[in-house]
């Protein structure tokens, strides 16, 4: 069997169909369909302003926050309308999980920004579970050796790259599902840089990934899929290997060489 | 034409890069009427000046690879960028080798003395370079101008070359039964018309190049391979 045939009986993990979001009269997406593989990283890439972090952030319902926000069509996760009455936001959002552009740790330590999540969803029984959720996570997320023997300092006390493995490993805590990343290593430097594209392909053996970044090497070496926004539509959808050798729309080959479109 | 790069520096470099696969191209093709001239005429200054001159090609070759390969460094290509750097030092190479060919034709003239073998089989010779430095010039604009059509043109030629080596082959064998002393030289023009021949299948890779450059895909057709010399028997009797 080769392997599209086997991707193709692979069910998606995220289905979005026909997606519209407006931001008052601005209509910032249009007709989006896209499915997202499980235990894969899609990129999502394009000029600013094209839609990208907005779509992102339809996926655990981010947009919700924004008053003049609307959506139409449909998302699922698993199959199950993400945008239906039924559906908890906060449990969304503990099985979706973000990993933003600028580190966010909570000023507590770093024992409790891994332990945050955990408890309010009451995902340990007791303490001795805590730490292990704690201490597994932070492994995971690669930051244990770097950390071990001062989990009672404070988060924010952290370097920028460890910071953000930080806000990782507090995500992995709550056992998400998908794992959402605006930008996550635009502010870091490129070893810690490089740190995180590796943890990001660890992370994925595990979980569905989403990753929107401005570098296109990074989309380049980092994700499976790749998904070109325009204007908010999506152009261009496939393979990352395909997309960066020989794509087939005449507007991404243009943005992911860097030339006037 | 592809649009410009908002780097503007990248489009420069990609167009010098452009520049001297051009001028290699002419060179070598050069390289080629000289090698000709000088096996029809016994010409041993001309021959020495083409062996000397394809010292120059291949510091030319070096140069590109150099060049192509700090692109990929410095630039991180991708799409028909890449594809397109990659190719011309592939490109590169070829011509490299199909003027190694040229130069060993050049290195035989001193050694073929025979004039009857070398009147009759010196104008299919003749016909042969016609043909490669059509090919090469040929391939050479395509590549410029990315012209497909012209790209397939010039690969389904290469079997014109090959005939005519075939045809010669034939030849040149039956002048070496007749008298054993046309041995050395139809050898030597048989090892001439071979290189050339081989000369053809690297142009041919060189248009299936500027196919891929332009399609992002390999060149699908069946490959036009004409040389049954290597099929060739003689009765001895």
């Amino acid at each position: 069997m080769d392997k599209t045939t086997v991707q193709e009986l692979i069910q998606p993990t995220i289905k979005a169909r026909n997606v519209d979001v407006y931001y008052g009269e601005t209509h910032a997406l249009m007709g989006i369909d896209l499915d997202i593989a499980p235990k894969t990283v899609t990129a999502l890439i394009g000029p600013s302003g094209c839609g990208k972090s907005t779509f992102l952030r339809c996926i655990n319902r981010m947009n919700d926050t924004i008053p003049s926000c609307r959506m139409t069509g449909k998302i699922t996760l698993d199959g199950e309308d993400i945008y239906s009455k039924n559906i908890d936001v906060v449990q969304l959002r503990a099985k979706v999980g973000m990993v933003f552009q600028k580190a966010n740790p909570f000023p507590k330590s770093i024992y409790d920004n891994v332990a945050y999540g955990p408890r309010i969803h009451g995902l340990a029984a007791d303490d001795k579970d805590l730490d292990e959720i704690v201490f597994s996570s932070l492994q995971r997320s690669g930051l244990w050796n770097e950390v071990k023997d001062r989990l009672d300092k404070s988060g924010t006390a952290l370097s920028g790259g460890q910071q953000q493995r930080l806000c990782i490993a507090r995500t992995i805590a709550v056992n998400p599902e998908v794992i959402l990343m605006d930008e996550p290593c635009s502010a870091l430097d490129p070893i810690a840089t490089a740190i995180i594209e590796e943890l990001i392909a660890d992370l994925k053996e595990r979980f569905t990934i989403v990753i929107v970044t401005h570098s296109m090497q990074q989309a380049a070496r980092l994700s499976q899929k790749t998904a070109f926004f325009h204007l908010g539509k999506i152009l261009e959808f496939g393979d990352t290997s395909e997309i960066f050798t020989n794509p087939r729309v005449e507007k991404t080959k243009d943005y992911i060489t860097g030339r006037y479109g | 034409m592809p649009h410009n790069h908002i780097l503007s520096s990248f489009d420069d470099e990609l167009n010098d890069l452009r520049a001297r696969i051009v001028k290699m191209g002419n060179l070598v093709e050069k390289q080629y009427q000289n090698a000709l001239r000088a096996l029809e005429h016994k010409d041993k200054i001309l021959a020495e000046k083409v062996r000397k001159a394809d010292r120059i090609i291949d510091v030319m070759d070096a140069e590109i690879e150099k060049q192509a390969i700090q692109m990929i460094a410095l630039r991180s290509p991708v799409a028909d960028d890449l594809r397109d750097i990659v190719s011309t030092i592939k490109i590169s190479a070829g011509l490299e080798r199909i003027g190694d060919y040229a130069k060993n034709l050049a290195k035989r003239v001193s050694v073929i003395r025979h004039e009857e073998a070398i009147s009759v089989s010196s104008a299919q010779i003749g016909q042969m370079v016609t043909e490669i430095s059509g090919m090469i010039s040929d391939v050479i604009d395509a590549y410029i101008t990315r012209d497909i059509d012209k790209a397939i043109d010039v690969w389904q030629r290469d079997k014109n070359v090959d005939s005519i080596y075939n045809s010669l082959f034939r030849e040149l064998l039956t002048y070496m039964m007749e008298n054993p002393q046309y041995i050395t030289p139809a050898t030597h023009l048989l090892f001439i018309a071979k290189n050339i021949e081989r000369a053809g299948d690297h142009a041919t890779n060189i248009a299936e190049l500027v196919y891929y450059i332009n399609e992002g895909e390999l060149l699908a057709l069946k490959r036009p391979k004409d040389d049954s010399s290597n099929y060739a028997e003689i009765d001895a009797n």
